[in-house]
């Protein structure tokens, strides 16, 4: 797994590409974690490259985004596709969380 | 046998034997030189001696030679009367008192006629002169001091001989020629003699004393003993007699250059086999030689003396030596003995023991200290390494607690549920290296209602294996009859949710079936979809809504969803472990291989739910299962006929 962040217009967007599983799920949860204390709280999280999610990685998904939320803050996800999307539907996270084409019309809706 | 195996042992052998052998070297020298500069010496002073006493000796004789020739010189002068020749003989002898006697001896034919023999010879007699007509008593031209000198035609010493007659001493004479004429008419006239007594002689020589029992004797021309200290050698023995006795070639060379008139100094052994050395040098005007002996014993006595100190003060120093070489040795491998041990101690697992302490400054005491820090990282390195194997025990210790837990709160199949003739059902788990948090369960709600309960907890481990107890425990409290699957899996996110500060989760699917009319009400909370398996008819996923899955959030409305099953339907539920199995290039199994797979097989449920769990494992075969593989199968029988 790779995250990459870059600064827009106050929204900090991450990158996230390869697999969020119970292996990488970790690193996930200490870079959102790093984020929140750094009092960016406004993220848009790039799910393009992601090819793969499991539980565990939507575990994470969920307790950071639950974190900003609590924070006042707010996280959403763009780019959420094939594999992923289908996880994400089947687990109902779709319900909870908010999914969006593209990175730009995540912004956009911020 | 002392075999010098220790290193102090070989140190002490060394160090020993080598200076011993430079001391006994330069003692060996030392020793060779001192004899050579005493024995040099001693031939210097028994050089002077010799000729200080053949000065002596040259002294006296040369005065008798002088008379004796004087008197022959006055005899060849001129016609001297009977009388003038007797008053001449008999001062000769009153003046000169080492004279013994003097006689003139004529040559027979010069005399006139044949047979004609005249010899005066005046001698002392007590303290008077006395005479005698020689001619009276002996046939003098036949013996050897006439005979020799008149055939040499010059002045002769006899050998010494001892005077039967009338002085009963030692005599020597000197026999000079005297002649008439000159050129061509020179003849013979006779022989003048002088006798001279040898005692003063024997005294003089006598008198040399060397050390405390060197000594001197006389040899005369011939090598016969003249005088010696023994005297009972003198005139009976001669050095080649003695050679000749104990055949000593060097010996008689030895008396052949003595009788050459060569000096020297020698080794020579005494007439009583005494070791010793031996200082010869001629007397010129008789031929003879003194010989002066240093016994060897007494010349080396400084020598031996001081050679036997040296030899003592080496010894102790040499015992010095080792006592000190013995003292370093063992300071030096004491430490290395007790690193021995120490590794001895450390080989059976005693790190606690004692290490010889690294203070010195030298190679031992940096060994020392290179071994006292190999032990503390030897002591480390196993310390870390029984953290770590204890650190994995725990780990393990900890998957097996939650595998554990997981065995222990899935229903026991065997027996199964009180037999009934609704429904037949089989469930089987294959569980994950690292529990996967997958868990089934099946219970009767009453007597006409069914319960069937499979779910997947979010994470893995012990936190997964007790948040799957608590979720079945949840649900089992939360099943009461009358309630709908939506009800329970509402009551349950509920609890779950409040204080999910993990924000674990887990997905469920919930399924009521009325055993007597076959409807299934049910609920999915984010599961994967359950295969419905009509009779008769092609695999189709359970229809139905997603829905969050349980815990995630608070007060989800959940809504359940229901169909009929006839008699021979069969539903089946199962985990991701399933789909998500994937093979060595990294591919899903997926949904559509699993609707493929569940669509041939036709056996009893348990066949039929080992026959795809044999399915999943051969199409992931060689890969570590990464989730747990879970598969429920029920088929409805509908009521029994009554």
């Amino acid at each position: 797994m790779n995250i990459q962040f870059r600064d827009s217009a106050g929204v900090t967007v991450v990158a996230v590409a390869g697999k969020l599983d119970a292996l990488t799920a970790a690193d996930y949860e200490t870079t959102m974690k790093a984020l929140l204390a750094d009092g960016k709280t406004r993220c848009v999280v790039d799910f393009s490259e992601l090819t793969y999610i499991s539980s565990a990685g939507l575990r994470v998904l969920l307790a950071a985004a639950k974190s900003t939320k609590a924070a006042g803050g707010e996280t959403r996800f763009a780019g959420v596709t094939g594999n992923v999307l289908a996880v994400i539907e089947m687990t109902g996270f779709n319900s909870i969380l908010s999914l969006h084409d593209s990175v730009d019309a995540a912004l956009g809706a911020m | 046998m002392l075999l010098a195996k220790t290193i102090a042992a070989r140190l002490i052998l060394v160090t020993v034997l080598c200076t011993a052998l430079v001391f006994a070297l330069v003692l060996g020298v030392v020793d060779y030189r001192s004899q050579a500069i005493v024995e040099a010496e001693a031939a210097q002073s028994a050089r002077h001696l010799a000729q200080a006493s053949v000065y002596r000796v040259e002294a006296v004789l040369g005065a008798v030679t002088k008379t004796t020739e004087g008197l022959a010189r006055t005899l060849e002068s001129g016609e001297i009367g009977d009388q003038e020749l007797r008053t001449l003989l008999r001062r000769s002898v009153e003046s000169n008192p080492e004279i013994f006697g003097a006689a003139a001896a004529f040559e027979p034919a010069e005399l006139g006629g044949p047979e004609r023999r005249y010899a005066p010879y005046y001698f002392r007699s007590g303290d008077k002169i006395s005479s005698m007509q020689l001619d009276e008593t002996e046939n003098y031209p036949l013996h050897d001091w006439y005979q020799i000198p008149r055939e040499l035609g010059r002045a002769q010493w006899s050998e010494p001989y001892y005077d039967e007659g009338g002085s009963k001493t030692l005599m020597a004479s000197l026999s000079v020629p005297f002649y008439s004429g000159s050129g061509e008419q020179r003849r013979i006239r006779g022989i003048v003699t002088a006798d001279i007594a040898l005692d003063w002689l024997t005294k003089t020589v006598d008198a040399i004393k060397v050390l405390d029992t060197g000594y001197a004797f006389l040899l005369s021309r011939n090598g016969t003993v003249i005088t010696h200290p023994d005297a009972a050698r003198m005139l009976n023995e001669t050095i080649f007699s003695v050679a000749e006795a104990r055949d000593d070639p060097a010996m008689r060379e030895l008396g052949r250059r003595m009788i050459r008139g060569e000096s020297g100094f020698a080794p020579y052994l005494t007439f009583k086999e005494v070791k010793s050395r031996l200082y010869y040098a001629p007397i010129p005007s008789t031929g003879w030689t003194l010989a002066i002996v240093f016994p060897e014993a007494e010349l080396f006595a400084d020598v031996r003396t001081l050679t036997l100190t040296v030899t003592a003060m080496g010894i102790a120093g040499l015992l010095l030596l080792a006592g000190i070489t013995l003292r370093i040795a063992r300071s030096l491998t004491r430490p290395l003995g007790e690193l021995a041990a120490a590794t001895a101690a450390i080989s059976e697992g005693r790190f606690d023991v004692r290490l010889p302490s690294g203070n010195a400054q030298d190679e031992v005491g940096a060994l020392s200290r290179a071994f006292r820090a190999m032990t503390i990282a030897l002591r480390e390195h196993i310390r870390r390494l029984v953290e770590t194997t204890s650190a994995k025990e725990r780990i393990e210790g900890e998957l097996r607690v939650a595998h554990d837990i997981q065995m222990s709160i899935l229903p026991k199949m065997l027996p199964l549920l009180p037999q009934r003739a609704e429904f037949d059902l089989h469930a089987a788990m294959v569980t994950a290296k690292e529990v996967g948090g997958d868990f089934y369960d099946f219970f009767e709600i009453d007597d006409n209602h069914l319960c069937l309960v499979i779910a997947d907890v979010a994470g893995k481990g012990v936190p997964a294996a007790l948040f799957m107890a608590v979720t079945k425990t949840l649900l089992k409290a939360n099943a009461k009859a009358g309630r709908s699957a939506a009800e329970i899996l509402g009551k349950v996110n509920d609890e779950i949710a409040r204080d999910n500060e993990q924000s674990m989760f887990v997905t469920v699917f919930c399924g009521i079936l009325n055993l007597k009319s076959g409807e299934l009400v049910y609920t999915n909370a984010g599961h994967n979809p359950p295969v419905l398996m009509r009779r008769g008819a092609a695999p189709e996923w359970l229809p139905g809504k997603p829905q969050l899955v349980v815990g995630a959030m608070p007060a989800i409305g959940y809504c359940s969803s229901s169909i009929v099953l006839e008699r021979g339907d069969r539903l089946m539920l199962y985990t991701d472990g399933v789909t998500e199995a994937v093979d060595l290039d990294g591919t899903f199994y997926g949904e559509q291989r699993l609707l493929q797979d569940v669509a041939h097989t036709s056996g009893s449920v348990r066949d039929d739910v080992a026959a795809l769990i044999t399915a999943v494992e051969s199409f992931a075969a060689g890969t570590e299962p990464a989730d747990d593989i879970t598969v429920m199968l029920v088929e409805f029988r509908g009521p029994g006929l009554e």
